[in-house]
């Protein structure tokens, strides 16, 4: 294919530069598109353990590539068409014959790599840092046509007949990469001390949290870059931008957390909101009963979503695009629920008769809980967006000393409280999911 | 040729057939459980047995080796309905292994409620029985309580109890025992009950 660049084969010396210039766009754009999908794949699946897997995969690749494995790789042996250049416009054949080179997948695989790559974009899960990565794949590719400036076929035999040479360079350079994602910390799920405190509650760059100080309640908002706002007397914070809504003596208030500004009240006996502007979802004691209601406080409407015993535990709900979850504790078993607002469908996401599943927080397309049992607890999460996704589980802690608690989750983060039953301290910890 | 479980077996139902002073396997007492043991069993089956130090495998009376059902705390102590118990008093628990009042809210050794980190008494959790619900659960199998034996430990009778499932695997991970289950079923793992009764 590199002899088709020569100012012989496309009619002098500009036109063999015009199609050098299309081949490395076809290249480097079909590499880096391919990357994107591979990163966004990765982002949607949210396979934890896909670093792993490359990681694997490298070091596979690597005893391949010294002969101690047999590995073969998947590749389609084809050589680009021939007839391209003769029957199509020079600026479309240049551009074809460099996408079907860059997007890797059409043509021979001497090696190992492309596909180890291709692991790591997936584990990445971040199309455009993905497609920039791949892109060099495509540049590379460009170079076999660029930089040979005399014979570059000659050139790409001379490569060639240094073949084992450059498989022990890949090698080494494949265990290299499988020691640096091995070691990643996406492998171990990150978890950040972030201080003490429960019921966490992100938006945007902003975490509000609720401590107990000399018995007093109180709830910190703490916005990225700048100074915390601490609120006096109030508990179980909700955030929604620069509102939050708070549990206070009369009731629940919705109030700007900058200003001050209260915005919205509901009173009675009512506790556990949870905001999303203008939608409000809060716990309601009735007496015999507990409601977890749904208002709208633009409109002034309002919905039951569930009605139960006193006795059992609805929890704290959580309430995101589109979407309201809870926990339901009984003494026979344990929920978490899903609820879709539109549709007014709700869905049990996990149900347990041996487990407490409790506090519960959504994100845009994922649903996260507490998964606690007699000796060990467990974080669990799944996405929304398919009935047979999988629950993955984050985090597993041994042992009764220190329990989990309430959750949040906005994004890739997701914040867990962990707290002591003897003490009653907690903390907050951040897991980069 | 008899397998040696079944030489075991069937050596075990002969001593307690002796022991229980001509009852049969599947004993009136077996199937009726502790009311008719608390009504007019108890002074006859304390009558029959011998007080005797019971060899145990991991608790005392169990000297067969299926092992212990899934527990809250590990040793799979009953009441009388299958619900957890703590081990060393007998007080109920829940399935988090806590002590728990009346009403199910989780309590302190005096019986105060327990508060959570925000300083509110903490919720119920579920308690369910051993048996019919955590094992399903665990190993997604059906079970129910069936056959039992006696023995006397500590001083007292005990009910040692086979929660009995179609499985052909015990929860030991290799195959089940008959034991004291019918219809077919075989005991895939052990509870007991303490009935207090003098031995």
């Amino acid at each position: 294919m590199v002899e088709t660049f020569t100012p012989a084969v496309c009619g002098g010396r500009v036109r063999k530069h015009l199609a050098a210039a299309g081949f490395t766009l076809g290249a480097v754009g079909a590499a880096a598109l391919v990357g994107g999908l591979l990163g966004l794949a990765g982002f949607l699946a949210g396979w934890r353990w896909a670093v792993v897997a490359a990681a694997a995969l490298a070091l596979a690749g690597a005893l391949r590539e010294l002969g101690l494995l047999r590995l073969p790789l998947p590749q389609v042996r084809r050589q680009v068409p021939d007839r391209w250049r003769a029957e199509l416009p020079l600026p479309v054949w240049s551009v074809g014959y460099g996408a079907g080179l860059g997007v890797g997948f059409f043509t021979f695989q001497p090696v190992a790599t492309f596909w180890v790559a291709c692991a790591a974009a997936v584990a990445l899960a971040r199309p455009l840092p993905a497609a920039g990565c791949f892109a060099l794949y495509g540049v590379g590719r460009a170079l076999t046509v660029l930089w040979p400036k005399r014979d570059a076929a000659r050139a790409c035999e001379r490569l060639a007949s240094r073949r084992p040479a450059l498989l022990r360079a890949n090698a080494i350079a494949l265990v290299v990469c499988a020691g640096l994602l091995a070691a990643s910390p996406a492998v171990a799920a990150q978890r950040i001390p972030v201080g003490t405190g429960f019921d966490p509650s992100v938006s945007g760059t902003a975490l509000a949290r609720a401590q107990v100080v000399s018995g007093a309640p109180r709830v910190v908002v703490e916005p990225a870059g700048e100074p915390p706002v601490a609120l006096d007397g109030v508990k179980q914070p909700s955030l929604d931008g620069e509102l939050v809504a708070l549990k206070d003596p009369d009731g629940i208030r919705v109030s700007n957390w900058r200003t001050g500004e209260v915005v919205a009240q509901v009173p009675g006996t009512v506790s556990r909101p949870a905001l999303d502007w203008p939608l409000l979802a809060f716990v309601r004691a009735d007496g015999l009963w507990k409601q977890l209601v749904l208002r709208d406080l633009a409109a002034g409407t309002e919905r039951v979503a569930a009605t139960l015993v006193r006795t059992n535990d609805i929890g704290r709900p959580s309430l995101a695009d589109g979407r309201l979850a809870w926990h339901l504790v009984t003494r026979s078993e344990t929920r978490i629920v899903v609820l879709n607002l539109a549709s007014w469908k709700r869905r049990i996401v996990a149900r347990s008769r041996i487990a407490v599943l409790i506090h519960p927080a959504l994100s845009a397309d994922r649903v996260l809980w507490i998964d606690q049992r007699s000796r060990m607890g467990f974080v669990r999460m799944r996405t929304l967006s398919s009935r047979r996704a999988r629950t993955e589980t984050l985090w597993t802690a041994n042992g009764r000393d220190r329990l989990f608690w309430t959750t949040a989750l906005a994004g890739r983060t997701a914040y867990v409280t962990r707290w002591s039953p003897a003490t009653g301290d907690s903390t907050l910890l951040r897991l980069d999911l | 040729m008899r397998r040696p479980d079944e030489v075991l077996d069937g050596a075990a139902q002969a001593l307690s057939a002796r022991l229980a002073a001509g009852l049969t396997r599947r004993s009136f007492l077996g199937r009726m459980g502790g009311a008719i043991l608390a009504v007019t069993g108890g002074a006859t089956v304390a009558a029959a047995l011998k007080p005797e130090e019971a060899e145990a495998f991991h608790f005392c009376g169990h000297i067969w080796t299926t092992g212990s059902c899934p527990s809250p705390l590990g040793i799979p102590r009953i009441d009388s309905h299958g619900y957890p118990l703590r081990a060393q008093d007998g007080r109920p628990i829940d399935n988090l292994g806590r002590l728990v009042d009346a009403e199910g809210y989780p309590v302190d050794e005096a019986g105060q409620r327990l508060l959570g980190p925000d300083g509110d008494p903490l919720e119920r959790a579920p308690r369910t029985r051993l048996c019919e619900d955590w094992v399903p659960e665990r190993f997604e199998i059906e079970a129910r309580t069936q056959g039992a034996w006696y023995r006397c430990c500590n001083g007292q009778i005990r009910k040692l109890v086979d929660c009995c499932s179609p499985s052909r695997r015990r929860i030991n991970g290799d195959a089940s025992l008959v034991g004291y289950c019918w219809k077919g079923r075989r005991v895939f793992c052990v509870m007991y009950y303490d009935s207090g009764l003098p031995c």
